[in-house]
């Protein structure tokens, strides 16, 4: 179990509800209209709720924390545990970036050629440097989904 | 009545509908095949497809594909001792032992066997109990579906994820994302930060091909396993090592029977979910074993007995889906997204305004489980075959899928973006351990619980006292706080374990 991650985490989930409650709700809720339940009774509940349970969290993983540090060989565990778990933030971006750039090149050079790029660079960030199974995997899924778009569901495309 | 039976169950029986749960079955067990490719996730993404279908075909074909990939999950765990799906993770324990000793064949038929006969008996439960159980709830009020739904979620918090706190964290996060939109009162928009496409609300579509597909491939593409190989195992062309006989059944019927029921119990508890069910189940059966010492090392008995549990599961978590509208499990909190793209809310209302809809569901359901057995039967050693494709292939295609999935809910680019933000929420909170089945379970039940506040708030003219005078409510709150409370102690007990 990560201390310092989760502690984190809580850390992050309690700037996020003060960040809910005393700016994105005020901002951006209707008035009350004079009847029924005021529209940010649900929201302001709800962020309350998490700025609650996660200071609960945060409170008693910094005290778990603060006996850890006591004994220097759990600092050492603790630091080897981080970085066999540090998230990878550079593996979610390279798949991210593409799938986000995928629907304005759709919208610029058409489904066909767009969707072909996507998937070799997709298959290529998968691993896959065979040329035959990378041509075949971009070009069938494609051609397929295409045709079922066009003929037989009537799906609009961008 | 019966006219209305009868009738229900010719709809399913109309060639298309059938065609579909078949289709649904048999894909199914291909995506259960898959390591790392599960129930939920298939749902998730062929949730989008049934905007296509009729409503029959569409909850035919989505109730078919959970059931199919429950029984697929068990052919990677049996052959390459890598659970296809978690709940198969105890049918591992005694099926790859078996693999290895060139009676992988029997294992599997034995899998097959078991998740049609766990599933025919929690399908029966459901046919008999669900109508009687959603008559006593249409007596239910407000204040009781609130504390009704306050309590769900603490269940699904407590029992079914590591950590209480997280776990409704997340729940409350989902009931907040149900909240952008138009607000119900004033008509509104709510928490849409200026952003025009917000106003109209977030569909479940995004949410789930976001945080149960797509986050999910990421991470595996992270951790892809190594060093699994179906090829390795070597089939045994003995009759006996390849074929389960009526005997042999016959003496594994007691166990799958006693593992059926616990499937059914757990999986008419909403939270617990399938995994719960199949560790228990097979625990049972090493309890009642006259030879418990060969469990672990290919004890047939030990695939049916978590076989059976885990396929109970499917039909029992449509109990509450159909009587009070509460998801039992992520599948059918999807499931609900279907309902919902057809036009129906599930709930006790449905079997007065939508009864011939219900009867049709249950012959999709007996449907599906006969095209398990017919389909598993015939093709059991081609869906093995499924096990070998390489990822290199399989991930691609699945990634396009979510995009187009995504895209194809409302043809809607904005909704590709959206699932996008919502595969980066799943990725964070995958690795600070928050519960994603909590999010979304909360997200889809938050709409429910604010008519329900609001209506109690309206009745009681603000009185918030007004609970004490309703003695069904007063009882669903304090098992809410006694579930809080044993979760803590469970917890601290924990945690106590681990440290000593």
């Amino acid at each position: 179990m990560n201390i310092k991650r989760d502690a984190w985490g809580y850390g992050c989930m309690i700037c996020f509800s003060l960040s809910l409650l005393f700016w994105i709700i005020p901002t951006w809720t209707p008035p009350w209209p004079g009847y029924g339940m005021p529209a940010d009774l649900v929201p302001k509940v709800a962020a309350w709720f998490i700025l609650l349970l996660a200071a609960l969290g945060l409170g008693r993983n910094l005290l778990i924390l603060h006996k850890e540090r006591a004994s220097a060989q759990k600092a050492t565990c603790d630091k080897e545990e981080s970085a066999a778990t540090r998230p990878g933030w550079l593996h979610l971006l390279i798949y991210i970036v593409p799938c986000a750039l995928f629907m304005p090149a759709v919208a610029l050079c058409g489904f066909i050629p767009a969707g072909i790029v996507f998937l070799l660079i997709i298959e290529f960030l998968c691993g896959q440097r065979k040329p035959v199974p990378m041509i075949c995997v971009s070009v069938l899924p494609v051609a397929v989904v295409w045709a079922l778009m066009r003929y037989v569901l009537n799906v609009p495309l961008p | 009545m019966l006219e209305m039976i009868f009738s229900g169950l010719a709809t399913a029986l109309a060639p298309l509908n059938v065609l579909f749960v078949l289709v649904g079955v048999i894909l199914g067990m291909i995506a259960g095949a898959i390591p790392g490719v599960n129930g939920p996730m298939a749902i998730a993404l062929c949730v989008p497809m049934s905007y296509y279908m009729s409503p029959v075909a569409a909850i035919g074909f989505l109730v078919g594909l959970n059931k199919g990939a429950f029984f697929g999950g068990s052919i990677s765990g049996i052959l390459i001792n890598t659970p296809g799906t978690p709940e198969s993770a105890a049918t591992t324990w005694d099926g790859h032992p078996l693999a290895l000793a060139g009676k992988g064949e029997k294992a599997l038929r034995m899998a097959l066997y078991a998740s049609v006969t766990g599933d025919a008996f929690s399908t029966i439960v459901l046919i008999l109990v669900a109508a009687p159980l959603a008559a006593v709830a249409l007596y239910m009020g407000p204040p009781e579906i609130f504390a009704l739904i306050c309590m769900a979620m603490t269940i699904i918090a407590g029992l079914g994820t590591k950590s209480l706190l997280r776990g409704l964290i997340a729940a409350a996060l989902g009931i907040l994302i149900g909240c952008i939109g138009i607000e119900p009162v004033s008509a509104l928009p709510r928490l849409t930060l200026d952003i025009t496409q917000l106003e109209r609300g977030i569909t479940l579509i995004p949410i789930g091909i976001g945080m149960l597909a797509f986050a999910e491939i990421i991470i595996q593409l992270q951790n892809m396993p190594q060093g699994a190989d179906a090829a390795a195992i070597k089939f045994s062309s003995k009759k006996d090592d390849k074929y389960i006989s009526w005997h042999q059944y016959l003496g594994t019927l007691g166990t799958c029977l006693r593992s059926a029921i616990a499937g059914t119990v757990v999986g008419a508890l909403p939270g617990l979910g399938a995994p719960v069910a199949s560790f228990f189940a097979y625990d049972q059966a090493v309890k009642h074993s006259k030879n418990p010492e060969s469990f672990g090392k290919g004890n047939i008995l030990g695939v049916a007995a978590s076989e059976s549990a885990n396929s109970a599961v499917v039909a029992a978590s449509l109990i509450p889906l159909f009587t009070l509208g509460i998801p039992g499990n992520v599948a059918s909190a999807l499931l609900i997204g279907a309902f919902v793209i057809h036009g129906m809310i599930p709930g006790p209302l449905m079997f007065e305004q939508n009864a011939q809809f219900i009867y049709s569901i249950y012959g999709s359901l007996i449907l599906a489980n006969i095209f398990l057995l017919a389909a598993g039967s015939a093709g059991l050693r081609l869906f093995c075959k499924v096990v070998d494709i390489p990822s290199a292939i399989l991930y691609p295609i699945i990634i396009f899928t979510c995009l187009l999935g995504s895209y194809m809910a409302q043809y809607s680019s904005f909704d590709v973006y959206l699932m996008l933000v919502f595969t980066v929420l799943a990725w964070f909170m995958r690795k600070f351990n928050y519960s994603i089945i909590c999010l979304i379970i909360g997200f889809i039940l938050a709409p429910i619980w604010e008519t329900s506040l609001q209506q109690v708030i309206i009745a009681s003219e603000q009185n918030p006292f007004m609970f004490l005078h309703r003695p069904v409510a007063v009882v669903l709150v304090l098992l809410s706080i006694w579930i809080v409370i044993r979760s803590y102690i469970k917890d601290r007990k924990m945690k106590k374990l681990f440290k000593n």
